[in-house]
């Protein structure tokens, strides 16, 4: 907020500066604390890329695009191209499947429900997101697969010509795919975009709604014209925000992805596929000297991505919604 | 319409008997027709619910829609189909997760399941034998030092954010908004990195808590800001127009005032870290046996335990790991009910508004 330097305009503030020892003190540290957000980024992008400075060396820019992953000593080519793919292939169609569903729970919640039921729904909603992962791969490969497997099967055998639910080779199954997996990710940000879409739902101006209401439009008109056009951009963060989640998802894909260095562009029902946290977790038990750093160098590439991502998420969601700045 | 409360006597709607009846039966009937195709057809569920139930429904709304509101009412209808149907499915995916880990785990809990280790035990023994104390305990130690470690750190982060003046403050807020999206695989290879870096090699319980407190610090510092800034600024003001010097304004006043607000804080950042498995699998070694002391030899948790069990792949060791889950679940709601009952309370958090 720019001052005006005219003097009459000047409000006093209250305790502008720390004074007494203790309250310096109190200063100084709660400062030192709050600058630890930075140094802790810092360190994690310091030590991350020492470790994975020989891998980079290396491997050259080949590492971000090729698809040969080999430990054996003297060839050591360590390529993440397919993995690199295949994360933004299951985000995307995670983000894809997630955020209609979630906006429809964020609507339902914050106009259609009745107050008590919609304080049980949005409980129900935050139980959803402290499931941890390793739960929802266990239930993702007992419980889920089977199900998701019937519907990729009908997906294949009556939309088959087209390209996106084609498959090489129909024996192989519809287990551990893309699609799997990319419905495993939007179970785990569902919860983290309707409650974002939620909250910037129900601080919306009910004035300009009753408004709408009053003039005589529909539900959907108030929707279309009304509440969509205040609160895209909080969605959009949102989504983001989801995004950014769904890149890092490991344990759970781990379990229900087939995992392949041969790339998967966009047959999202055929049994291979790629995640690069997952990646790091399945090479990490027995990497060699030379792996190790490489699978570092795939821990800064995700970290980089998803650093990228939720500060623009956090600066369009904190734009939506003012009220959150003192 | 909108979530607030309304009048209870409305004499201006009056109530419309024939649209509430059309409305009822639009909303029953195609269920009814949708189960009946699919048995008389024998169906999978699946395609009944598709090809049968969906298309029905969205005729019978629309036709009801437009039988009182011509083509306002249709979108409408159409609208209310869609929305429900997805909130539907966002809930049956909930239940399904929580109903099949109880089904399938509940068989294999019982009580020396909780308090007994897993030494001598391998993978494929009898459930009548071993448990999850061992893991359990590990759990809550790890727990506890990442606890120890971040809430202080989040804490005054949170009282940075609502106290200082700095130009930085939005700076600050971005980075840890920035650092809560951070992927638990790339905590747990950043303390690994770290450790690598100094050549320190021994992966134990310490080392885990470590690579979980990146993870816990942001929640934390984000729900003690917000439950910070719920003190009203009048109690601040009044402790320092009296005299007091900031730091003991913060705490005799304002901690105290949010002292429920910040007990949520801890349990949230506890909820957000103990399902961790990935940072763990990396920094830690694990084992059968029980072990107290983090600071050396290997450590179990409940995650670990599901993630090592499960990856051996034989029937009994996999049912172990579906009784692990109910354990991890059972933790995490005692957590989940205690923040939810502590903000309940008048003196709480209130909702914002």
């Amino acid at each position: 907020m720019a001052e005006n330097s005219n003097a009459t305009q000047v409000r006093r503030k209250l305790a502008v500066k720390p004074f007494s020892k203790g309250d310096k003190l109190f200063s100084r540290v709660t400062t030192a604390a709050a600058n630890f957000a930075f140094v802790l980024v810092a360190l994690i992008l310091f030590f991350l890329f020492a470790q994975s400075w020989p891998a980079l060396q290396s491997q050259g820019p080949a590492f971000l695009y090729g698809n040969l992953w080999d430990n054996t000593p003297g060839v050591d080519t360590y390529q993440l191209g397919p993995m690199i793919w295949g994360s933004l292939l299951i985000a995307l169609l995670g983000v894809l499947t997630a955020t209609p569903i979630s906006v429809a729970t964020a609507y339902l919640i914050a106009f259609m429900l009745p107050n008590r039921l919609s304080k049980v729904a949005t409980t129900l909603v935050d139980l959803l997101a402290a499931l941890p992962s390793v739960i929802i791969g266990l239930w993702g490969v007992y419980v889920f697969t089977p199900v998701a497997q019937e519907w990729a099967m009908l997906l294949n055998k009556y939309l088959g010509w087209f390209p996106l639910f084609s498959v090489d080779n129909i024996d192989q199954g519809f287990t551990s795919s893309p699609f799997i997996a990319g419905w495993i990710v939007a179970v785990m940000i569902i919860p983290i975009i309707t409650s974002v879409t939620r909250e910037i739902f129900s601080q919306l101006d009910r004035e300009l709604i009753n408004g709408a209401l009053a003039l005589g439009a529909s539900r959907y008109t108030v929707l279309r014209r009304v509440i969509i056009p205040t609160s895209s951009s909080g969605i959009i963060g949102g989504v983001l925000l989801g995004l950014g989640r769904a890149i890092g998802e490991t344990v759970a894909i781990f379990y229900v992805l087939q995992l392949s260095m041969d790339i998967n562009l966009f047959k999202v029902l055929q049994p291979q596929g790629g995640a690069v946290a997952s990646w790091i977790l399945s090479r990490f038990a027995e990497a060699t000297e030379t792996e190790f750093h490489a699978l570092m160098a795939a821990g800064l590439v995700i970290f980089i991505v998803t650093l990228i991502i939720n500060m623009i998420a956090g600066a369009i969601v904190n734009r939506s919604q003012p009220w959150r700045k003192a | 319409m909108i979530a607030q409360p309304r009048p209870k006597v409305q004499p201006w709607a009056r109530p419309n008997r024939e649209k509430t009846l059309w409305v009822s039966v639009a909303s029953v009937l195609p269920a009814l027709l949708g189960v009946g195709l699919a048995f008389a057809l024998q169906l999978p569920f699946a395609v009944a619910l598709i090809v049968f139930f969906l298309p029905i429904q969205l005729v019978a709304a629309i036709a009801v829609g437009i039988r009182f509101a011509k083509i306002k009412g249709a979108k409408d209808a159409v609208l209310t189909v869609f929305v429900v149907f997805f909130t539907a499915l966002v809930f049956v995916l909930l239940l399904s997760v929580l109903e099949s880990v109880f089904t399938r785990g509940l068989p294999t809990v019982s009580a020396h399941f909780l308090y007994q280790n897993n030494r001598y035990i391998s993978t494929t023994t009898s459930l009548e034998y071993g448990g999850v104390g061992h893991a359990i305990l590990g759990s809550l130690l790890v727990v506890l030092i990442t606890t120890i470690l971040a809430v202080p750190l989040g804490l005054l982060i949170g009282v940075y954010l609502t106290t200082s003046q700095s130009k930085m403050r939005n700076l600050v807020r971005s980075f840890t908004q920035a650092l809560s999206g951070l992927p638990s695989v790339v905590s747990g290879l950043f303390v690994l990195a770290a450790m690598s870096y100094f050549g320190f090699s021994e992966r134990t319980g310490f080392t885990g808590a470590l690579a979980l407190f990146p993870l816990m610090l942001p929640t934390v510092a984000r729900v003690a800001e917000e439950s910070l800034r719920l003190v009203p600024q009048d109690l601040r003001w009044a402790a320092l127009g009296l005299g007091a010097p900031n730091y003991r304004a913060f705490f005799q006043v304002i901690l105290p005032a949010a002292k429920t607000g910040i007990m949520t804080a801890v349990l949230l950042g506890i909820a957000r870290i103990i399902g961790e498995t990935a940072p763990l699998l990396l920094t830690m070694s694990t084992t059968n046996g029980t072990n107290l002391n983090p600071f050396s030899g290997a450590l179990t948790t409940l995650p670990t335990f599901i993630y090592g069990f499960l990856n051996a792949g034989y029937s009994s060791s996999i049912a172990r790991s579906w009784g692990a889950a109910v354990v991890m679940l059972l933790l995490v709601a005692i957590i989940f009910i205690s923040a939810r009952v502590i903000t309940r309370k008048p003196s709480g958090k209130g909702k914002g508004k």
